[in-house]
């Protein structure tokens, strides 16, 4: 029964199997995204989308995840180039708490930002008196966005520094080139695929930040609203137009974010 | 930590200064290192002339690497110094000392192009443009890689990529060459081919070089000297003819090519082999009448006849008997079992495998290897177990109990 006149008839079956199971599970509820988004006319869409508040929600999650990707990406580079080059005690525990930020519930982490620098908060009580106010901020979503993606761009960068080959920077050094030169040069053009796949791993998350920016940023619609908080913001008052226009918009932006990192894999590692 | 510290210290105080001959492009004076608590190199000296090739050859672990990595600044010293043109470099990093390094697998950087690589050198030391195409384009006829100027590394052959890093190397006039298994990556073919390129380039540019290598024959073809390394000590330096011809110990002896080796005793003026006598003159000094002794002599050096006759300049040493006859491409192999019957037997084998396997009247004799040109081989035909007479042409005499 498996081959019918030579043909292979397990080959059509799983692979529509799998398309099956995927429908109910991913397709469809991103389909409805579409579908419903637009049904009431591009004009109501697009009047959605350049609401006040709506652009303002996109503008914010965009800055604060740029700012934590920035930080997350440089810190991915020193914290790599460190626990890949240096042997000494407490190395792993250091490796297993910057990986820790994948294991924590978001909601856990927003709390513990807000305990360390709310007003009562560990460090935030010394600050509150100066005028000093982190939480409810567009700080708070940066910080909140650095601790989630924590482990990112250093997960993606350091397998790469581990594997490198350490003669190329032993023969830099043997050129003449200063430490400084031969990272320049030679080190960091070896992580350029590395960097920037951790780069947008990291804001892809962040942009999608729901869980600890709803805690610790105040949810305040113009102030310091993301865009997924809009989102939920908008369907708790039933206004499910103006919050679909911006999930549209995010659905659109991280199946970019993710074509990129899917077709120039390549060209990012040519050699 | 400290006990290094002091030891540099100290050795600065006694050597103030450098005063090396101008010939000396390279010297390295009484180098040891260590690994935590194991020696890997006990006292190394040798210096290399303008425009020399030394080789070191070593098996693997021998510490041969070592002893490069430390010219080139990559690995530090326990004791001793590196010296460069008459400068004492051992407390410089690796990138103020102006070696030229080819590493194993070339260590080309991936992410440049070939004129980038070859204008590395020149591109952080921060010189001109115009001077930077110039050299660039000069070392890219001199390695003849003119057309593949625009590759990159991944795109060009094992002995192309080879040709990058020393031109790469060139572009700063380094003052020695330190070749680590050049040719380990590559096949026999190429190999011998890319060896007589690069004596040929050497010759061209005049810079010392260093290679390294386990390979005997390499290490015979490349070097005007070599050196031969065996657990973190240099047994024999010399050129290649006195290493193979006029090994100093029975590694040497044996770790280059097959060698075989006989006891004898030593009587005035020749050595008695069983009943035969070796005429021989010898130095007084490390040698006395009745010591024992250890000839050793080469395959190809030993000539075997089935009269009693033995060719002129030949000494015969005994007879034996024809225990195994191969081909080995251009040459006849012969293993035979040398009767050593009579004389004063000086010592038993101390081969333990002799003992287990070979009854005591076997003992008598000594397993040999001869080789046979085609010709000889073709024209007088020998026969598993033909009785012949063994003649040696040359062979070493080395004291029979350990090797200094």
């Amino acid at each position: 029964m498996r081959h019918v006149r030579g043909f292979d008839v397990v080959r059509p079956l799983s692979i529509g199997m799998l398309v099956f199971m995927m429908l109910p599970l991913v397709f469809l509820p991103l389909l409805s995204i579409f579908i419903f988004g637009t049904s009431n006319g591009l004009d109501k869409f697009w009047a959605a989308l350049s609401a006040p508040e709506a652009v303002f929600a996109l503008k914010l999650s965009m800055a604060t995840s740029f700012w934590a990707t920035v930080f997350n990406v440089l810190f991915g580079l020193f914290a790599s180039y460190v626990l890949s080059r240096y042997t000494f005690w407490g190395r792993n525990a250091l490796i297993v708490t910057i990986s820790l930020p994948t294991a924590i519930p978001t909601a856990v982490a927003g709390f513990a930002l807000l305990l360390l620098w709310g007003p009562y908060g560990t460090l935030g009580r010394f600050l509150a008196p100066q005028g000093i106010q982190v939480m409810f901020t567009a700080a708070a979503i940066i910080l909140a966005n650095i601790f989630v993606t924590f482990p990112l761009a250093f997960g993606v960068i350091k397998p790469v520094f581990d594997t490198m080959n350490r003669s190329l920077e032993e023969a830099s050094a043997t050129i003449g080139a200063t430490r400084w030169q031969t990272f320049w040069y030679v080190t960091l053009p070896s992580l350029r695929g590395a960097i920037v796949s951790g780069a947008l791993l990291t804001f892809a998350r962040a942009v999608g930040e729901f869980g600890s920016t709803i805690l610790v940023s105040g949810n305040l619609a113009g102030h310091t609203q993301t865009a997924p908080l809009y989102i939920f913001a908008k369907f708790n008052e039933g206004q499910i137009e103006a919050a679909n226009a911006i999930a549209i918009v995010l659905a659109l932006f991280s199946f970019l974010i993710f074509s990129v990192l899917f077709f120039a894999r390549d060209w990012l590692d040519v050699d | 930590m400290r006990a290094k510290e002091s030891l540099i210290e100290d050795h600065k105080k006694s050597v103030p200064a450098v005063a090396s001959s101008p010939q000396k492009a390279t010297s390295v004076v009484g180098v040891s290192k260590r690994f935590g608590k194991t020696s890997v190199l006990e006292n190394i000296s040798f210096d290399v002339a303008e425009g020399e090739a030394l080789v070191l050859l070593g098996a693997s672990g021998s510490g041969k690497t070592t002893i490069l990595r430390i010219i080139a600044g990559l690995e530090q010293p326990y004791t001793g110094k590196v010296v460069l043109h008459g400068r004492d470099v051992t407390e410089l990093p690796a990138r103020e000392r102006g070696v030229g390094v080819i590493f194993q697998s070339y260590a080309l950087f991936p992410k440049m192009t070939v004129e980038k690589n070859i204008g590395y050198g020149l591109r952080i030391r921060k010189r001109k443009r115009k001077e930077i195409r110039e050299t660039v384009n000069e070392l890219l006829s001199l390695v003849q890689l003119e057309e593949h100027r625009k590759k990159y590394p991944s795109q060009l052959s094992g002995g192309q990529q080879q040709r990058v890093a020393i031109a790469r190397t060139l572009a700063y006039n380094p003052e020695v060459l330190l070749f680590d298994e050049p040719f380990g990556a590559l096949d026999t073919q190429t190999r011998t081919h890319l060896r007589r390129e690069i004596r040929a380039l050497l010759r061209k540019v005049n810079v010392p070089a260093i290679f390294i290598t386990h390979d005997q024959e390499e290490a015979l073809e490349l070097g005007d000297r070599v050196a031969v390394i065996n657990q973190g000590h240099i047994e024999q330096i010399g050129t290649p003819f006195e290493i193979y011809n006029r090994p100093a110990t029975e590694y040497v002896a044996t770790f280059l090519g097959a060698a075989n080796l006989v006891d004898g005793v030593l009587r005035n003026n020749f050595i008695e082999v069983g009943t035969a006598h070796l005429p021989v003159q010898l130095d007084q000094e490390k040698f006395k009448s009745g010591d024992c002794v250890k000839i050793v002599f080469r395959p190809e050096d030993a000539s075997l006849g089935k009269t009693d006759f033995v060719r002129p300049g030949t000494h015969k040493i005994g007879t034996a008997i024809v225990e195994e006859l191969s081909f080995v491409g251009a040459y006849e192999r012969v293993r035979l079992q040398l009767e050593k019957g009579g004389g004063e037997d000086c010592a038993l084998d101390d081969t333990s495998y002799f003992l287990t396997t070979e009854t005591p009247e076997r003992r008598k004799t000594k397993s040999i290897i001869a080789t046979r040109p085609k010709l000889e081989a073709s024209t007088t035909k020998l026969h598993i177990g033909d009785r012949v007479v063994v003649a040696i042409t040359s062979f070493t005499v080395l004291p029979l109990n350990g090797n200094k």
